[in-house]
């Protein structure tokens, strides 16, 4: 694996908070998010000649307007030469910004805007019919749904696998949502901010042994939007260019069954290509974005990314060496568990998360001298390991 | 509120002679002719060499847990009766891995890598599941 030559970086960031809006479209998410990172690159909307729209789960009828040009007319962009959904679940803001950079690096493209918005708090049904809805929605209709699989089983299968070979326990594992927590609880746009204890999270319903209510995500309303544009550009639009150093990606699955290995799944491959391609190590990031969902997804992409040796993520997150403050902070925008989870919505978080963090923009989140990020996503039932190291300076 | 009916399997047209089989109480699982790798779920191409050599082969039905939970809340409307109930991957002896449920067993006294047996459990007059028990020595 060669080091990357060409790169892109990421100059403009735009969010709306995360929560239950039920008078707000989400079209409007997605044009505000958009706008406030057009603004925050501080470029003119006709420089932007790509968009990537992200599919939406709560309507076809959005996702079909995504994909047929809405924000290029509600945007009253002149010089889109490219729109087109990128769908891939939690990964889609993962392969929009690879796709994105490879386009920039070989000239094809100079401004792409990603952008994601989600109704999955208000614009879909909730309690038994919610749960029903998404039961079947993901799950191989052959294979999974007869037996009863739904998300939290699956995460259940694979959280309780990864306990069984490394000895983590229950406390161990909850402390990531008191992480994500203490996280949430600086972050305005996330929706619980109240202080969370491992004692509550024990004490909250039992879903799927070992998974506890309070270790599961909610889904909420939201959305985001980046400007991508090419590395040679960036520092004459932005004072910080946030820049992409590295990617890797890998799929291994999609019959959650037929996971080779569902206490580690496809991210420490992922690592390798992304760290190779920076010429980095764990030792050189500030600070770790990693997708939750559940506390098993970003426990396992913690240790793949060489933060810790296997099975002593639980413990690091039980003592605080990830909190405000901590060695290694992690998942500073509260994540899925704690600021919400809106779908494809989650990743994007993060790569906002992330580029706050290098800017040193993050407010009282702020890793103090934050120069170096990385950050993961992942889609369906954690289907494919996605990563992504990202820069305030190229090394 | 009535309950409704859990959703039968949505067949692809190459995978009928499994379901077939355990309408039969066959665990049947595909083999490649020419590789000879086990293939399960079933493949329209053998996913190793791309053989269309495929054979239908019948599984012993012995196996181990890889990993398994017990659901006992928030599960689609059809399953809330059951619960609490054991979803499981379970690792066949030839080496595949199938999603399943395991039924008469203590489910306080599961656990991974224990070794389970086939039963066979009818639906309905058009599928059978196949779910699998602690294996005679290990109960």
């Amino acid at each position: 694996m060669r080091k990357r030559k060409r790169k892109a970086a990421i100059v403009g960031i735009g969010e709306v908070p995360t929560g239950r809006f039920p008078e707000t479209e989400a079209i409007q998410f997605a044009v505000q998010s958009a706008k406030r990172a057009i603004l925050d690159a501080g470029i003119d909307k006709d420089e932007i000649d790509c968009i990537m729209p992200t599919a939406a789960m709560f309507s076809g009828v959005y996702t079909n307007e995504m994909a047929t040009g809405r924000m290029v007319e509600e945007l009253g962009l002149k010089n889109v030469k490219i729109n087109c959904n990128i769908w891939s679940g939690g990964s889609s803001s993962s392969n929009s910004l690879k796709l994105a950079c490879a386009m920039l690096e070989q000239g094809e493209v100079n401004n792409v805007l990603m952008v994601q918005a989600e109704k999955l708090a208000t614009g879909m049904p909730s309690g038994q019919a919610g749960i029903d809805l998404f039961a079947f929605a993901g799950q191989s209709a052959e294979w999974e749904v007869p037996f009863g699989q739904n998300f939290s089983s699956l995460t259940a299968l694979a959280t309780m696998r990864y306990q069984y070979e490394t000895g983590t326990t229950d406390e161990q594992m909850a402390a990531v949502c008191v992480s994500n927590r203490k996280w949430a609880e600086l972050n305005p746009h996330a929706f619980f901010r109240k202080p969370l204890t491992i004692e509550e999270i024990m004490a909250s319903k039992m879903l799927a042994r070992p998974l506890r209510a309070k270790m599961s995500n909610m889904l909420f309303d939201g959305g985001a939007a980046l400007i991508v544009t090419s590395a040679e550009r960036a520092p004459d639009v932005v004072a910080k260019p946030v820049y992409i150093l590295g990617e890797g990606g890998r799929s291994t699955h999609f019959v959650f069954s037929q996971e080779p290995d569902m206490t580690r799944f496809g991210f420490a491959e992922a690592g390798r290509q992304a760290y190779a391609q920076a010429g980095l190590t764990a030792k050189d990031m500030d600070v770790a974005e990693i997708y939750d969902s559940y506390p098993i997804y970003q426990i396992i992409g913690f240790e793949a990314l060489g933060f810790c040796a296997r099975g002593e993520a639980g413990e690091m997150f039980l003592r605080g060496d990830t909190w405000p403050g901590g060695k290694i902070p992690c998942t500073t925008d509260g994540g899925m568990l704690s600021k919400g989870h809106i779908g494809a919505g989650g990743s994007y978080s993060l790569l906002v998360e992330s580029v706050r963090q290098l800017r040193g923009t993050a407010g009282e989140r702020q890793v103090p001298g934050a120069r170096f990020a990385i950050e993961t996503g992942t889609g369906g039932t954690y289907v494919d390991a996605h990563v992504t190291i990202l820069g305030s300076e190229i090394p | 509120m009535q309950i409704p009916e859990k959703p039968d399997p949505l067949v692809n047209n190459w995978a009928r002679p499994f379901w077939d089989g355990t309408r039969e109480e066959k665990l049947l699982i595909q083999k490649c002719a020419d590789c000879e790798k086990n293939i399960f779920y079933p493949r329209m191409a053998c996913p190793y060499c791309f053989s269309d050599n495929l054979e239908w082969v019948e599984a012993s039905g012995k196996g181990t847990i890889y990993a398994f939970t017990v659901v006992e809340s928030n599960a689609a409307s059809p399953f809330v009766p059951d619960m609490p109930f054991v979803i499981a991957v379970v690792i066949l002896e030839e080496g595949v891995r199938m999603l399943t449920n395991i039924v008469d067993c203590d489910v306080d006294a599961l656990h991974c890598d224990q070794a389970v047996e086939v039963t066979f459990r009818k639906k309905n007059e058009k599928f059978t599941l196949p779910m699998f028990r602690p294996a005679r020595d290990s109960r």
